[in-house]
């Protein structure tokens, strides 16, 4: 086996340890991670929460806000998102409705009309 | 000759090479992703704004196990407190009195153990947590009375607001301005003055209970104590453990205090230190529990 070749090999065992320690051994650790990150059973309760303090406050642009830490998509669709997972594990029919209740309220959200957070 | 000096150093030169190649994909290139991470790894900030949320979601059902389950999430240790201070903080930094609320009636139920009988949708409808009145061993005994209080009537109201959290047993000084949010209709009126004698309680303080007509706790409501060349303020709600209606003020004896609303209403003059004795003979200082409620 020539030099070169043995120079390869040792290249890519040592890129495999290197990956294996890096993905595996030690990994890039996200102690400080967003809503969005969320596991998507959290990130449903996370709507759910939202569904409900909005039938406390009524407050459609707070709801928003606590929508938006969850991505940037629409705040309709992270609803719909929810209430689709929420379907299909069978959530009790209250939370359903909350579900439901939060985003038709959204749909009649105009953010133009929004009042800026001070 | 020369080769066989040269040894095999090339095969660690590129295996460290390899690994260095390695570590830099895996760190850099495509680190590993917490796509389906737990709320226990949310930045300090955003955990705030869930506990927050948690307590918003509390009042709409009224269910502890639920909100004790979303909170566990989280991986606090004394959950009860951590809500208790999170509470303190927004009032102090002037969040929404609507947040405060939830934080502070949530920590109370965390802190009772006991989920409220539901309501509907009723923030205001918290429990009534008097200091613990039921801790107190001894039989009080009041010596020394310098003088019992006096109530008059003032309508003056004080524009000033600044926070400051005398004889605060937590570890956190408001410095902040705030926001108070009154509670409109009839200005309070004193219901009882009383004295508490309460061993545990080693400093003489003018502790002050703040009922609306439904008998509910009141935060946020600015009380100004002044004495002889000395004005401070603070507010009902800073200490959520205690009750939202609830706050106290640090007395230094022999000073003469007088308290009063912020926004007017009943002063109550001539507040001292008075000293207890237990039945064992020792003398400690008694504080004055003051109970204004809306007529």
């Amino acid at each position: 086996m020539s030099r070169w070749a043995k120079f390869l090999i040792a290249v890519i065992l040592g890129a495999a340890a290197g990956l294996f320690y890096g993905w595996v051994v030690n990994p890039v650790e996200y102690v400080d991670i967003a809503p969005e990150s969320l596991r998507v059973d959290y990130k449903t309760d996370y709507v759910l929460m939202v569904a409900e303090a909005y039938q406390v406050d009524h407050n459609l642009g707070l709801a928003v806000r606590r929508l938006a830490q969850l991505g940037s998509s629409a705040p309709t669709d992270i609803a719909a998102n929810a209430l689709s997972y929420a379907l299909q594990h069978e959530y009790v029919p209250e939370d359903l409705s909350l579900f439901q209740a939060l985003g038709e309220a959204l749909l009649t959200w105009n953010p133009n009309l929004e009042v800026p957070t001070p | 000759m020369k080769q066989e000096r040269r040894g095999s150093w090339y095969l660690l030169t590129g295996a460290v090479l390899g690994i260095a190649m390695g570590l830099f994909y895996s760190w850099v290139i495509s680190p590993v992703k917490y796509v389906d991470a737990p709320p226990y790894a949310l930045r300090a900030d955003f955990k705030e704004e869930y506990r927050a949320l948690v307590a918003a979601a509390y009042l709409y059902r009224d269910d502890l196990v639920r909100a004790q389950d979303r909170l566990a999430q989280l991986k606090d240790d004394e959950t009860a407190q951590r809500i208790a201070m999170q509470a303190q903080r927004a009032l102090a930094e002037g969040r929404p009195v609507e947040e405060v609320k939830a934080l502070g009636i949530l920590a109370m139920a965390l802190g009772q153990g006991v989920t409220p009988i539901a309501s509907s949708i009723a923030p205001s409808q918290a429990k009534t947590f008097l200091p613990p009145t039921s801790a107190f061993t001894t039989t009080p005994l009041l010596i020394e009375p310098t003088a019992s209080p006096s109530i008059t009537l003032q309508t003056s109201s004080t524009p000033m607001i600044t926070m400051d959290i005398p004889g605060s047993t937590s570890d956190f000084v408001a410095t902040q301005t705030a926001t108070p949010t009154p509670t409109p209709g009839a200005p309070f009126a004193l219901q009882e003055t009383r004295l508490v004698c309460n061993n545990d309680q080693p400093e003489p303080l003018i502790q002050v209970e703040i009922l609306d007509a439904a008998g509910q706790p009141v935060p946020s409501v600015e009380l100004v104590v002044t004495w002889d060349g000395g004005e401070d303020h603070f507010f009902t709600g800073l200490k959520p453990e205690l009750g939202l209606g609830y706050a106290d003020f640090v007395m230094t004896p022999p000073v003469v205090y007088s308290i009063h609303l912020a926004d007017g209403g009943q002063a109550v003059n001539d507040l001292t230190a008075a000293e207890c004795v237990s039945e064992d003979g020792s003398r400690y200082w008694g504080s004055w529990l003051l109970t204004f409620i809306q007529p």
